[in-house]
């Protein structure tokens, strides 16, 4: 990803200190982000006592460091640290060139100047849109660095509530409408055909009129296969911390205390 | 994870030639000043010639306030501390109803943080705090401060702090029998390495923290953890400023899946960390993210330690057994969404102590379990609301980035900013005004349907 780090040059390191533990310093010099990316040896705990044995320790935890106010390791780390800026261009998910700033000339002071957006006197709110969700979709890429001369102070409410209808509510409104249709109009048939009841005497037949209802909810709800499995997944969702909670109490019921 | 299985209970109840117990006490709910009744069990036998012994493992916020509370409250009580200058990582927040309700002398608190900026994942930013009154403020302390001011206060009150590491805990084998304690001492004259002691005890409150030991020894079982990762930085006077009163939080998938990245002012330099549940192996490509995101406001810093530690994100299945009870994170009383911890850790530990304290009538009677269950009732109906509600919030708005997009458009709302910080600074859920509820609920749903829009629209430029 930034492999951009490799063309600048640092000076070449001394060699590391033999602590277990480092700490980079950001260089005044260079705007430039130079990530650290020691090989992992935080993760030996330098701590003699074995208190973080216990089970739920994970391999990272517990990485206080016991040597901080020894004064020699301060100094050293300062130069280690330019070299691995070339070494340690992977895994960072801050890409980091100098010109990734996102640039728009519409986009004035943190914010769309909708002034530009002027389509026959009016705005043109898709395209406001449009330019708002590619500035997303480049953030999510190359995630940038907030500052405080320059905030972001764009909130989408002032795209007005048509805009959004228009574009995203219709289309959609439209194929569930049209699933609904279908669906009605074969159900009604089958129905017409296996009982022979028509269509205005089943709409006064509660039964007829539960199916109804399951097939609007299921249109409704039910979009694409993957939302079978998440309504699942949201049900148990709601009552799983209730559960964890009520955890304590469950053993309870056995004992003859019960409070 | 949805059905634990639970050993049945045996052994540590009573015989059955007594009655099971029934105690007649009357609590008052949890005000400042908590007042008792005391009536206790009046099936408990009496202690002759002794007050009850009470051990407390773990001398944190949890530990010093119930050690505290039990002393006050005439009982036996022994703190357990390993490392009495223990510098523990932790974000350092404290509400303002703990200042009043643990009487801190204000000198503890480090800074009075007033103002928070949440930033989105596209980088709206938002200022929250102007709602605050001029005597409101969220309270950062160094928890070695904290912590060794709570603990000397326990021992001014008659606690014996022992400077020891728990290593083990004998079970009673009937119910008389008291819990033998294994622990090393370090007193000095042994080095480091210090002495093997057992210490016997009737009743015993784990504070030791997300890797309990105790909570080990009574298989209370596991909780799922997430990971918070800091990195302590000093940075330049001028830059200092910015952060002079101001508490940064930074949401979104570079940053955390499920949690978010943040940078706290502290003494004289700030933290920036982050944190996570499901991806604890990319922790430290989320800590690069968080520090880019900031890296405009903390350039020129230099890191000066890097800590982790494990949060708690839910109880331990059980957190109680027999005479011993955990409290703090031990029992994971941490919150979703906010992460925080220290209030509840001592709150926990002192309605533990006074279920002690009121259970066995200040000391005079032997305790049973069903006295400390009157300390997770209480615990329970009074917090339980917080924590549902945190829950809620983590699981809607910590969902995607267009949740997140959502949930900082939302904190732009006055109305949110008040219910939040009500509810932050005092610990209530706070029943808001039911129009104003309608109108967040309207503009919380349309700001995720815009965010989700706009998503929407971002896989299409994939595509």
């Amino acid at each position: 990803m930034s492999i951009s780090m490799a063309s600048f040059s640092p000076p070449p390191p001394p060699p590391p200190p033999p602590f277990s533990s480092v700490r980079p310093q950001f260089t005044h010099s260079s705007s430039l982000f130079l990530p650290f990316k020691r090989p992992f040896l935080l993760q030996s705990t330098p701590k003699s006592l074995p208190d973080n044995g216990a089970g739920v320790s994970p391999s990272v935890a517990a990485i206080e460091d016991p040597k901080q106010k020894d004064p020699l390791l301060r100094n050293p780390v300062e130069d280690s640290a330019g070299s691995n800026g070339a070494a340690m261009s992977m895994a960072s998910a801050a890409e980091v060139e100098v010109l990734s700033k996102f640039e728009d000339p519409r986009w004035i002071g943190g914010t769309w100047d909708l002034k530009q957006f002027q389509k026959d006197g009016t705005t043109n709110w898709d395209a406001v849109i449009d330019a708002e969700v590619r500035r997303r979709k480049w953030l999510q890429d190359n995630p940038e660095t907030t500052s405080n001369d320059d905030p972001v102070v764009f909130d989408t409410s002032i795209i007005p509530w048509w805009a959004w209808m228009k574009r995203f509510h219709l289309p959609e409104a439209e194929l569930l409408n049209g699933r609904a249709a279908m669906i009605g109009f074969f159900m009604a048939y089958l129905v017409d055909s296996l009982t022979g009841v028509g269509l205005v005497d089943q709409m006064g037949n509660f039964f007829c009129k539960t199916l109804l209802f399951v097939a609007v909810v299921g249109v409704l709800l039910i979009r694409k296969n993957e939302d079978l499995d998440n309504i699942k997944k949201l049900i148990e969702e709601t009552t799983f911390y209730d559960k964890q909670w009520q955890a304590t109490w469950q053993d309870d019921n056995n004992g003859s205390g019960n409070s | 994870m949805t059905s634990i299985a639970f050993k049945p209970f045996t052994g540590l109840r009573r015989s059955s030639v007594l009655p099971c117990p029934n105690p007649t006490t009357t609590t008052t709910l949890s005000k400042p000043v908590v007042k008792f009744h005391v009536s206790a069990a009046r099936t408990s036998p009496k202690l002759s010639n002794r007050n009850l012994r009470v051990a407390v493992i773990g001398g944190g916020p949890a530990g010093g306030a119930a050690a505290e509370t039990l002393a006050k409250g005439g009982i036996e009580t022994f703190l357990i501390e390993r490392k009495l200058d223990n510098c523990k990582p932790c974000g350092g927040a404290i509400p303002l109803c703990m200042v009043g309700e643990f009487d801190l002398p204000l000198d503890i608190i480090d800074r009075r943080v007033t103002k928070m900026k949440m930033i989105s994942p596209s980088n709206i930013a938002v200022d929250i705090g102007q709602t605050l009154k001029p005597h409101e403020y969220i309270g950062m302390v160094r928890r070695e401060v904290l912590d060794a001011y709570l603990r000397d206060r326990a021992k001014d009150n008659g606690a014996n702090v022992i400077n020891g590491l728990f290593l083990k805990m004998d079970m009673p084998k009937s119910w008389d029998d008291p819990f033998v304690l294994h622990y090393t001492e370090y007193d000095g004259k042994q080095g480091a390495v210090g002495s093997k002691s057992t210490l016997e005890v009737d009743a015993v409150i784990g504070a030791d923290g997300a890797n309990s030991r105790v909570a080990k020894a009574i298989n209370a079982g596991d909780y799922d953890y997430a990971i918070a990762f800091q990195e302590r930085i000093k940075i330049p006077d001028d830059k200092m400023v910015y952060y002079e009163n101001l508490a940064e939080m930074y949401v979104g998938d570079d940053v955390s899946p499920d949690f978010y990245g943040w940078v706290f002012p502290k003494c004289d330099h700030v933290a920036v960390g982050t944190g996570t549940v499901t991806h604890k192996s990319d922790i430290k490509k989320f800590q690069l993210a968080t520090r880019n995101r900031a890296k405009d406001k903390i350039l020129g810093g230099k890191i000066i330690r890097v800590e982790a530690h494990p949060i708690p994100e839910h109880p331990r299945p059980r957190r109680l057994s027999g005479r011993v009870a955990l409290v703090g994170d031990a029992a994971g009383y941490v919150t979703k969404c906010s992460g925080e911890g220290i209030y509840f850790a001592a709150k926990s530990g002192r309605m533990c102590a006074e279920a002690i304290v009121e259970g066995s009538q200040n000391g005079k009677k032997m305790v049973d379990e069903g006295d400390l269950r009157k300390y997770l009732e209480k615990w329970d109906k009074t917090y339980w609301p917080t924590y549902k509600v945190l829950d809620v919030l983590q699981k809607v708005f910590y969902r995607s980035n267009p949740a997140r997009e959502a949930f900082v458009e939302m904190c732009a709302d006055e109305y949110v900013q008040k219910m939040t910080f009500d509810s932050y600074l005092y610990k209530t859920v706070a029943p808001g005004n039911p129009l104003e509820d309608l109108k967040l609920a309207v503009n919380t749903i349309g700001s995720l349907v815009r965010a989700n829009a706009l998503r929407k629209e971002m896989e299409r430029l994939n595509v």
